[in-house]
Parts: C-alpha cells; structure tokens; sequence
C-alpha cells in the first residue's frame, strides 16, 4: 500500500544537511511512501519569525498541500512544529479567513484549515507501521546502542503534537530494528541549537549534556528526527569537546538514516561519511547485509 | 489512610538525608495540609513554606514522590506510592533549612526586575478584549514551577526564566503601558527572552494552564515588531534575525552560509570566524559553493514581510524617539 504526501523538506534538509534530504528519499521509496515536494513554499519561520509573518507563510504552505489533498509530511522537528502551531492557530475560522482574504486570495489560494501536518518519524509508525519496517530489514542492528534524541517540537507543546503516546516513537523504531535503546534524560530537552547565537555559553552546556550522557551510558550513535539538532550536536561537536575539554567522538545520525542502514542501504549511499563528528568506528561494528544474527522478528 | 512521609532534613540533592513521619489523613486531604499535620502534632521543627493553602500564592511548591508540585492543590491519595510520600526540595532553589526554599534568591528578586508597575500613557477607554492577555498573565503565582521545568534554568541560573519572562508579558502588553518599548529593551538584553529556547517545558509545567513559553514568544514577537530583535549587551542576535528576515524574504528560504557569514560580523569577521567549520563541511561534501537559488513564490513572502514592516512603521519609530 503505498502513502502519499506532499513533502517540505525544509531548507536545513536541502542545505546544509543534504545528507539528510538524499537518505530520506532512498528509504521513502522502500516503504512505499510517495512524495510530491512543494517547491514554491517559504521557511516555516524556524521559531524566530513572529507569527504574524510565519502563519500566512505556512497557511501558504498548508493551502497548497491541500489543494493537492494531501497531508504534509516533514522531516524536520522544527518545521514540524513551527508549521504545526500555525495550522493549530488557523483552526480559528476568524483568524484563518483574515490571513485568506489578506495574503492568500490574491494568489487565488484558500486554507480551509483541513491539512494534517506529519513527521516522517510520525508516518513510519503510524502509517507504514514497524511491523512493515521490521519485515524490510536486512541487517539488524543488534548490540548497537541507540540514544534516541527528539529534541523540543517532536514532544511539546502537546496540542500540537497531539498524541502523547508519539513522544517514544523513536526508541521504538530503534529497538524495531534491532537496536538497543539508550535512554538519555534529556532526550526531549533542547539540543541547544536555538541559543547558539544568543548565549553560546547556555548551547554549549546543553549539548555536552545530552552528548556526555549518552557516552557514559554506552551509546556508540545518537539518532535524531531533527536536522538543526543535528547542527548542533555534529556540527558543533568539535567545539563544544574544545569548550569543554571533553572528547565526545558520538556519531549522530539522521532517523532515515538508521532505518536505511537496517534495510541494507549503503552506508555512504545514505551520506554517513558527510557528517562532522566521524561514523567511522560506527560503521566499521554494522554486521554485514544478510546477517540474521538475532533478526528482530 | 496511613502514610509515612520520608522528609528531606539535610544532605544534598544526590545524598538525601531522610526522617520518615507517620500520619493517618484522609486521601482526599492535601498534601500541605497533612504536612502542616505532622508539625502541628509530631514536630514543631519541619522547616517548609506555605501560606494561603488554596492555590492562590503559590508558596508551598516542593517535590513530592520526584515531581514538582504546588503541593496544596494535589492529594495525599492521589500522591502517594504504596503509602509513601517522599518530600524534597524543588531541584534549583537554594534551601534555607530542610525544604524551605530561598525563594527571593530564587525567583523573586528576577521577578521584580520586571515588576514596575503601569506608566500611563495617556488614557484612552480600555476593552475587557484588550486587557484579556494581561489578566491571564496577573494570575501567575510565581509557583517556580516553570522555571523548574525551565531547559535553559538547568544550565544557568541566570537566566531571568518563564516566571520573571511572565512578569514582562503582564506589563509589556498592557494596553494603558506607555514604556513598552523600553520594557522590551530590558527584557532583550543577556538572560531575557532571547535567551529562552521555546522548548515549551514551561508550558508544560505550569499548574494553571498560563502557558508562559507563549508568553515569552509573544514578548519576541512584540519586541520584533518595535524593531527591538537584541539587547545592547547582545548585538550578534539582532544581525542573525536581519540576515534571517533578508534570506527568506528575498529567496523565500534560508541561505545558512549568509546567515552565518552576517551573524558573525559580516564577510571579513563571519569570514574569519566561520572558515575552518566551513572549509571541514566543503571537504566532507556537506556544504557546496553552489549560489542559494531564488525560490518560485520568493515575491510572495516578501510581501508577507513588506505588509509586516509597513503595519509596525509606527511602532518602530516609537522606538527610535
């Protein structure tokens, strides 16, 4: 059975997270998740821009994707977010035919407020469902453990993730896969990312946070839904090891990439060699394709 | 129902020192009243606050069972675990004696900063539509629990934090106010709202539903329409917003590698600051030099943002004044 979605990729994803854009549309194709990308749409806002600019931007956003009756599918926990909490905003039929007549009409546009916004995190367990992931793996990922890190969108504010039970969706598709879940307490705290321009000492002192913990816990990779975080805690890896004195060496991976790895994909075909902190080690302990050794059934 | 309270009476955080009180209360009775139980009729020495004990003053937050909680509107019966009640300190307030917070030092000497009562501005009839927003925010207790919950507290307790943030709000949007923007400067500069994260723990946490991490975001947004995007202290924020709004504006989505380059100074000093990150993500094929394209439908959102400028011209000129 196949899903259809109009897909926004976010511009993280399609700059400098292009790893992230590539494994993605490789392992969409393996489960049957058809997507039509949006092209002429605009930055969800990122949380910066104030909603008075983002809402019309998304309504946008959310009117086109409607108009092709389909859901939104993102990839990013921030698009996810920042899009989800203004179509929750534009469920007012007030507000929503303000932002029509104001900015929509005269491109012949209306959001009647009907699109559902999905995160590819979201559409895996619910839509493909981990019984149909599980069935595609090749090469479980047994005895390697997995720090699952949401980061803030994924997990609140619950009216706008709307279901609590999504808020341990990711440990689920690791441990679906084979993997062990390394839980992290701040798996669903800030990455720091968000602070880095405004108080770098605050970013950095997250990060090694959620970094340390994870080491000390025996994880050998962080899995995150989240390009930004990703900027964070493999970008600014480096910096914040020389910040804080202490080495971190964690690969941070995307969600399609860990599920692309299980399914057999190639590792450099999935871009893990792109990233920051080096995957190096990681990829050298991934059992061969073909390997049933303890298979999650 | 019998319950024994394990109550913190010293050591730290990680090494708790408990005395354990046995009491026979009704389930349905609070948590702080059967507190107030156990000084009254076992030991006059229990050190914790408390005061109205009906959710109105919120003074009596402490963690029970490791949750935190304004333990006057929570039940002994709804508390308890297999009839034990644990009892300690809220995580960042610093302790005076057994649970009893240093509360000034915690939270109420950051919330007076932004407590400077209404300068009217001139007077004009207010409608109960207008000062809604205002009177959501004067029903916080300054409970703490936000700030407890607070991402950004945990690292730096600097930070002014939801509680302090939601004084701001209370002020800033008061339609009678005639310093808005200088509110907006003081709550811009370092550990303001610029420095919250928007992670929504404070939403999440608070008790009565005020939703402070909206606050804040509404403060930002209201500080962006007066022009004010930093304080003095932190001017590279200001940069990173213009350097955002021009990206999206013109192309209509973000051009990373000029963000940073501006952010940081501009082409010589973001040069310098962002080349070695930059030549490392160019040679790992994370980066291109390929020009940022202009996206179908980038006049669009500039005129979402032209309409913007133009709707707050006035504001923005306040500010300058």
């Amino acid at each position: 059975m196949s899903h259809r979605f109009a897909f926004y990729p976010g511009c993280v994803a399609k700059g400098f997270c292009p790893e992230l854009y590539e494994s993605f549309v490789r392992v969409a194709a393996e489960f049957d998740i058809e997507v039509e990308e949006l092209k002429d749409v605009g930055c969800s806002g990122a949380g910066l821009i104030p909603a008075e600019i983002c809402d019309p931007i998304n309504a946008r956003t959310l009117a086109k994707a409607e108009a092709m009756g389909l859901p939104l599918l993102t990839i990013c926990s921030t698009c996810q977010g920042v899009i989800g909490g203004s179509a929750l905003r534009l469920t007012d039929p007030a507000y929503r035919a303000r932002i029509n007549r104001e900015h929509l009409a005269d491109e012949g546009l209306e959001y009647q407020g009907t699109t559902d916004v999905k995160h590819f995190l979201w559409a895996l367990v619910e839509d493909v469902g981990l019984d149909v992931v599980q069935s595609k793996i090749k090469r479980p990922l047994d005895g390697l453990g997995f720090s699952p890190f949401y980061g803030c969108y994924l997990r609140r504010p619950i009216d706008v993730i709307q279901r609590p039970e999504r808020k341990l969706y990711l440990e689920q598709v690791t441990e679906a896969l084979g993997g062990t879940n390394v839980d992290i307490s701040g798996k669903g705290k800030c990455c720091g990312f968000p602070s880095l321009t405004a108080n770098e000492e605050n970013a950095f002192a997250m990060t090694a946070k959620h970094l340390g913990e994870a080491v000390d816990k025996g994880a050998d990779a962080m899995v995150l839904p989240c390009p930004l975080c990703h900027l964070e805690m493999d970008g600014e890896q480096s910096a914040v090891e020389k910040a804080t004195g202490r080495r971190f060496d964690l690969p941070i991976l995307h969600l399609p990439q860990v599920v692309g790895l299980a399914i057999g994909l190639d590792p450099k075909e999935l871009g893990l060699s792109r990233h920051m902190a080096s995957t190096k080690k990681f990829v050298a302990q991934l059992q061969p394709v073909g390997s049933l050794v303890g298979a999650a059934s | 129902m019998e319950i024994t309270f394990k109550f913190q009476r010293g050591g730290t955080r990680a090494q708790p020192e408990y005395v354990d009180y046995q009491i026979d209360v009704p389930p349905e009775m609070t948590v702080f009243d059967a507190l107030v139980a156990v000084r009254e009729t076992q030991d006059g020495t229990l050190a914790f606050r408390g005061n109205c004990s009906v959710g109105f003053c919120g003074d009596c937050t402490l963690s029970v069972n490791g949750a935190q909680k304004v333990t006057c509107l929570v039940t002994v019966g709804k508390t308890q675990k297999d009839g034990v009640i644990t009892v300690q300190p809220i995580r960042y307030a610093p302790v005076e004696k057994d649970v009893m917070h240093d509360m000034r030092k915690f939270l109420w000497d950051k919330v007076d900063v932004f407590a400077k009562g209404v300068v009217p501005n001139g007077g004009h009839p207010v409608t109960d539509e207008e000062l809604r927003p205002v009177r959501k925010a004067m029903r916080c207790t300054t409970c703490g629990l936000c700030d407890e919950g607070c991402t950004v507290i945990d690292v730096n307790l600097d930070f002014y934090g939801p509680a302090a943030l939601t004084k701001l709000y209370r002020f800033a949007f008061d339609p009678r106010d005639g310093i808005t923007a200088e509110r907006l400067r003081e709550g811009s500069e370092v550990h303001g709202i610029w420095d919250c994260v928007h992670c929504w723990e404070a939403t999440e946490h608070c008790p009565f539903g005020l939703e402070p991490t909206h606050l804040i975001m509404d403060t930002r947004d209201r500080a962006i329409a007066h022009g004010i995007k930093s304080g003095y202290g932190n001017k590279m924020l200001e940069r990173h917003y213009d350097a955002f709004e021009e990206s999206i504006s013109r192309k209509g989505w973000l051009d990373e590698r000029s963000v940073a380059l501006q952010t940081y100074g501009g082409l010589i000093k973001g040069g310098l600051h962002t080349l070695p990150l930059g030549l490392r993500a160019l040679r790992k094929g994370k980066a291109t030099l390929k020009p940022h394209y202009k996206r179908p439908g980038a006049d669009r959102i500039r005129k979402i943002f032209d309409r913007y400028n133009r709707a707050n011209a006035g504001l923005r000129k306040e500010k300058q004044r």
